[in-house]
């Protein structure tokens, strides 16, 4: 057993990966490879959970570490390490895992254990993203996940498929190289790749903006800040479902945990100065987002957009700059993932079935599939951000935290501004949900549809009871995250204080207490 | 002269050996196709390959010193070492890759073996040569044998002319080099590395002599490397050749052009790194811009792989440039020359093998899955489907191209990684950021060909030869395309070791 804790990390990460390689060599047969796979998902979410159970959040810090000497005698290590803010990012990629390849079981029929050979290979490369410890540990795992996905899209997508996928490919790629130029620049003045020692090099206010931008950029470009967000729409539509369902649930995260991992620590200067800029991108984001959603008349798309605007409050929420707001980041980067990866999930099923998803075929559906219809219904409540479900939570703290951040220009403006985007997502996903569901089944080709199987419902099920759970006990979460934002950003918030000359109610979190509520509780007083 | 020189030999056979191997074993495969009748076809290759392994082995267990041999003639070191193996190890690929196809229409050409031998040997040479004499001994033994590899197909115009085209601009390529090596004779007044290095100490360095003198002689090397300006014979010859024979090219050739820069790059160091670096930067610059930005237009897919190419010798060139980097400063700017020195000489030994092995397996796919009948035969479209009727192949091709456009965890990345962190290291950020945004353009063009394999539906003309000697051989190339790219630590630190054998 303690050959298997002491390295969980390792085991987490490499588990899917061995199912992989077993996928291409041993396990020939179709059937028993979708079962192989679907154990092969459980037992790394099992692992998982060993994290979750052990991760102590009150010490906080990088827990179950390993480091072993890779490259240029321990100046590059295989160095992998987890804070909170990790951990739920990994929880969420485990727990997607299993009920992804679930998902599948029908949808594919063609090259089936190539499929999820790459699926299960992808999700070795996120989790190894979120371990990582190490600079070039960290590219080559971000660089990696590249690879399955544009298969994933390339050979199993619809009609643009090959379009969507080299777009997906180079773009992500535009931005990694630089970040790659950046990272040399750094090992070269810290002497080691190590993110600890990257964050003790001094560095002077020019090289953190361009050192910034450059890792911004690649990051920036994975979430996708608007206006980089154009591979999006195209990957997520030509994506067969599992694709999406990933691409949503985790890969949009990479962004946004990059940027709260790597570029805000590492370049203070940087973050103050770009924070306006960005947080003005990301409300147009959301806001834009919003609308090209409202008028999309094919139900993927209109999710992959709205996936734009989610994203937005995200990356609102983390260059607010308050930890109200970055808890609220994080918490949505999980409700998103739970509710968007329900969508794209449920997309799923009624595309199985008719072979459409353009709305106008639709209507009345509510008639003929009253569970799908359900499921539905919750899936796009938790979108919008109804109270009681996980995306008000996140949403609520990201405009609590922008209306109180003292860095961003008109910052209440912006919390406005962000506001309407709220407004607007009700809309748009309760006028699909009116024009989809609800109303007469008028299209013959509806009738006769047969409602949710009880695979389907196994699929959906955990997520809807992690829907409502996370939106009635967030704490679940933002415990575990707390500490560890308050760690990250210690860099950040010395540079404020010292910048601004702040008095306490600026500073991003109590130091008595360490609460990332700090700020909500000032303005209340 | 003759008196020195004599009874030296006796002690210096046996560092010798391996080129006596080599050399003899290219005159009896010669004599031995000539004379047995009764030589079946494979006969020759297992010959040949058992003259280049035993001329590996034969160095393995022989003497590992760091000697001048043949009156300074030529040296040995880790470093020559490193590439006999190097060209040896290619040699055996190109001879199974060109045993496999061999009985295709007009390929099986007895003469090729010793041949490749003599290539070899001319390659050995100069990478060991430490005279100008040598040098230029070992380039045209390597180039003369290379000019009728390329235009020996019997009855292909294409190979003809290709043959023809690369003999003419060789010579031209000789001619310059000679002159800027009877320059730099007229300087040192000897024809000695040892005898110029004296000589550039010495102070007093006639510009005209040496700087016209060593920059034809970069036109020379350049034109071996396949530096743009001086590419413009690389497509047409590598797209003539057969395939087996530009993988050969693309590797083996671009590798001995590389010694030779590095080493008479380092013999002129520091005095002329300062005339040199300007323009060898405008030159590595636009050899991958032209490599890329050409390659992006490619359809058939020799051509595609001859541009790109160029591009890596581009990116090899920005080795060269931060190991003679001016820009190095301080007080303890000795100590900084030479860690950057190693580790970008390192890096480009690294990238060298790693380069070498992608490539090959990619060459080796494309000899055996194109049709050797004309254009058409080659065309990337033509493996269209190629992932459904051949998987094994078509996975090996995938990886080899994602390995190429740098794209971990394969080597091509790792190789990227330690060439722009050297010269990131050597301050030159400005020329990785081009390097970069140059790996960015070849993924376009390098994606094509999985896009064809894998997303693209079989057509009725697709082509997909059979010969699993080549797919089994390009597979175990592309094993250790990942190996190397997970674990380089160890091959990292071989590389560094060679390059400190650099000797004079």
């Amino acid at each position: 057993m303690s050959l298997i804790t002491d390295h969980i990390l390792t085991w987490v990460t490499f588990v899917p990966l061995l199912g992989s390689l077993a996928l291409l060599t041993v396990v020939r047969k179709d059937s028993l490879a979708r079962v192989f796979a679907l154990a092969v998902a459980l037992i790394d979410f099992v692992l998982s959970l060993h994290l979750w159970v052990h991760y102590d959040d009150k010490a906080g810090g990088f827990q179950f570490v390993e480091k072993v000497a890779w490259l240029w005698d321990g100046k590059i290590n295989y160095h992998l390490g987890m804070d909170g803010i990790s951990l739920v990012l990994v929880m969420l990629t485990t727990f997607l895992g299993p009920i992804i390849i679930l998902s599948t079981w029908n949808a594919v029929q063609d090259r089936v254990r190539e499929f999820l050979a790459f699926l299960l290979f992808l999700q070795t490369a996120m989790l190894g993203t979120f371990f990582a410890r190490d600079m070039l540990l960290f590219y080559v795992f971000w660089e990696a996940m590249l690879i399955p996905m544009y298969f994933i899209i390339g050979i199993w997508g619809g009609q643009r498929r090959i379009y969507a996928a080299v777009k997906f490919f180079i773009f992500t790629m535009v931005g990694s190289v630089f970040m790659l130029v950046g990272i040399l620049y750094l090992f070269f003045q810290a002497g080691s790749m190590d993110l600890a020692d990257f964050m003790q090099v001094p560095l002077e206010h020019n090289a953190q903006l361009w050192l910034f931008a450059a890792f911004f950029l690649a990051f920036a470009i994975k979430v996708p800040v608007f206006p980089l967000h154009t591979w999006l729409p195209d990957a997520h539509v030509e994506a067969p479902t599992a694709g999406s369902v990933v691409l949503a649930g985790v890969l949009l995260k990479m962004g946004t945990y990059g940027m709260l991992r790597f570029a805000m620590p590492l370049f203070p200067d940087g973050v103050t100065f770009f924070a306006p800029t960005i947080s003005i991108l990301a409300v147009i984001g959301i806001i834009y987002g919003a609308l090209v959603a409202m008028v999309q008349p094919d139900v993927k798309k209109l999710v992959a957009y709205s996936s734009v605007s989610h994203l937005g409050f995200v990356v609102l929420g983390l260059f607010s700059l308050t930890s109200l707001g970055i808890a609220g980041g994080i918490f949505t980067m999980l409700a998103h993932g739970l509710s968007t990866g329900a969508l794209f999930l449920l997309v799923g099923v009624i595309y199985e079935r008719r072979h459409t998803r353009e709305i106008s075929d639709f209507g009345g559906l509510a008639h003929q599939m009253p569970v799908f219809a359900t499921f539905f219904m919750i899936a796009t409540l938790a979108s919008i951000g109804l109270p009681g479900m996980a995306g008000f939570i996140g949403e609520f703290m990201i405009l609590f935290g922008t209306f109180s951040s003292t860095t961003l220009v008109s910052a209440k403006l912006m919390a406005i501004l962000a506001a309407t985007g709220v407004v607007l997502g009700a809309i748009y996903m309760l006028w699909m949900y009116q024009r989809v569901f609800l109303g007469k089944l008028n299209n013959e080709k509806n009738k006769g549809l047969p409602d949710l199987s009880v695979r389907e419902v196994v699929v959906l099920l955990p997520i809807m009871v992690f829907i409502f759970w996370l939106g009635v006990r967030p704490g679940l979460i933002l415990d575990r995250v707390e500490t560890s934002i308050a760690q990250v950003l210690e860099p950040l918030n010395a540079t404020l204080l010292h910048q601004e000359n702040a008095p306490a109610h600026h500073t991003l979190i109590d130091m008595e207490t360490g609460r990332p509520i700090t700020s909500m509780r000032q303005e209340s007083k | 002269m003759n008196d020195i020189l004599i009874p030296q030999l006796g002690s210096q056979v046996g560092p010798l050996l391996p080129y006596l191997i080599v050399a003899g074993g290219g005159l009896l495969i010669m004599l031995v196709d000539a004379f047995v009748r009764t030589l079946k076809k494979d006969h020759l290759s297992y010959l040949a390959m058992f003259v280049l392994i035993g001329a590996v082995v034969v160095q393995i267990i022989g003497d590992q010193s760091d000697t001048q041999l043949l009156n300074g003639m030529m040296i040995t070191s880790d470093f020559t070492r490193f590439f006999n193996f190097l060209f040896c190890g290619i040699g055996v690929m190109t001879i199974i890759f060109a045993t496999g196809v061999y009985d295709r229409e007009g390929d099986y050409r007895p003469e090729f073996y010793p041949l490749i031998l003599f290539t070899i040997l001319g390659m050995m040479v100069l990478a060991a040569a430490n005279d100008l004499m040598t040098l230029f001994l070992g380039l045209e033994t390597m180039s003369l044998a290379t000019y009728i590899l390329v235009g020996g197909v019997r009855g292909n115009i294409r190979s003809s002319e290709a043959g023809f085209k690369y003999l003419i601009l060789g010579g031209f390529s000789s001619a310059f080099l000679l002159m800027g090596m009877a320059l730099l004779y007229g300087f040192a007044g000897g024809t000695g590395f040892n005898a110029i290095a004296t000589a550039l100490d010495a102070g007093e360095i006639d510009v005209l002599l040496v700087g016209l003198g060593s920059a034809l002689m970069l036109v020379g090397f350049g034109f071996k490397v396949a530096m743009v300006p001086f590419h413009m014979w690389t497509p047409d010859v590598y797209d003539g050749a057969p395939a087996y024979v530009t993988g050969f090219m693309a590797t083996a050739i671009k590798a001995a052009g590389f010694a030779i820069l590095v080493r008479f790059a380092i013999l002129m160091q520091p005095q002329l790194a300062f005339a040199w670096f300007p323009v060898l930067s405008v030159f590595a610059v636009l050899t991958m811009f032209t490599g890329n930005l050409v390659a992006l237009a490619q359809n058939n897919i020799k051509r595609m792989l001859a541009w790109s190419s160029i591009a890596h010798a581009g990116y090899l060139l920005l080795g060269v440039l931060a190991m003679i980097s001016p820009a190095t400063g301080g007080s303890d700017m000795m100590m900084r020359a030479k860690e950057i020195g190693i580790s970008s000489g390192a890096a480009i030994l690294f990238y060298l093998v790693g380069y070498s092995l992608m490539n090959l397996a990619a060459f080796g796919l494309v000899n055996i899955l194109s049709h050797n009948k004309g254009e058409e035969g080659e065309d990337i479209n033509r493996y269209a489907g190629l992932s459904r009727t051949r998987p094994m192949a078509a996975a090996s091709m995938a990886v080899a191209m994602l390995s190429l456009a740098g794209i971990p965890p394969f080597v091509g990345f790792m190789g990227k990684f330690y060439l722009f962190e050297a010269v990131v290291r050597a301050g030159l950020i400005p020329l990785a950021i081009l390097g970069v945004i140059n790996s960015l353009i070849s993924v376009y063009y390098y994606l094509r060909v999985i896009v064809v394999m894998y997303m693209k539906p079989a057509e009725e003309d697709s082509y997909h030869g059979t010969e699993w000697v080549s797919v089994v051989t390009s597979s175990v190339l592309i094993l250790l395309v990942i190996y190397m790219g997970v674990q380089p630590q160890a091959f990292y630190q071989a590389a560094a070791r060679v390059f400190l054998g650099i000797t004079f």
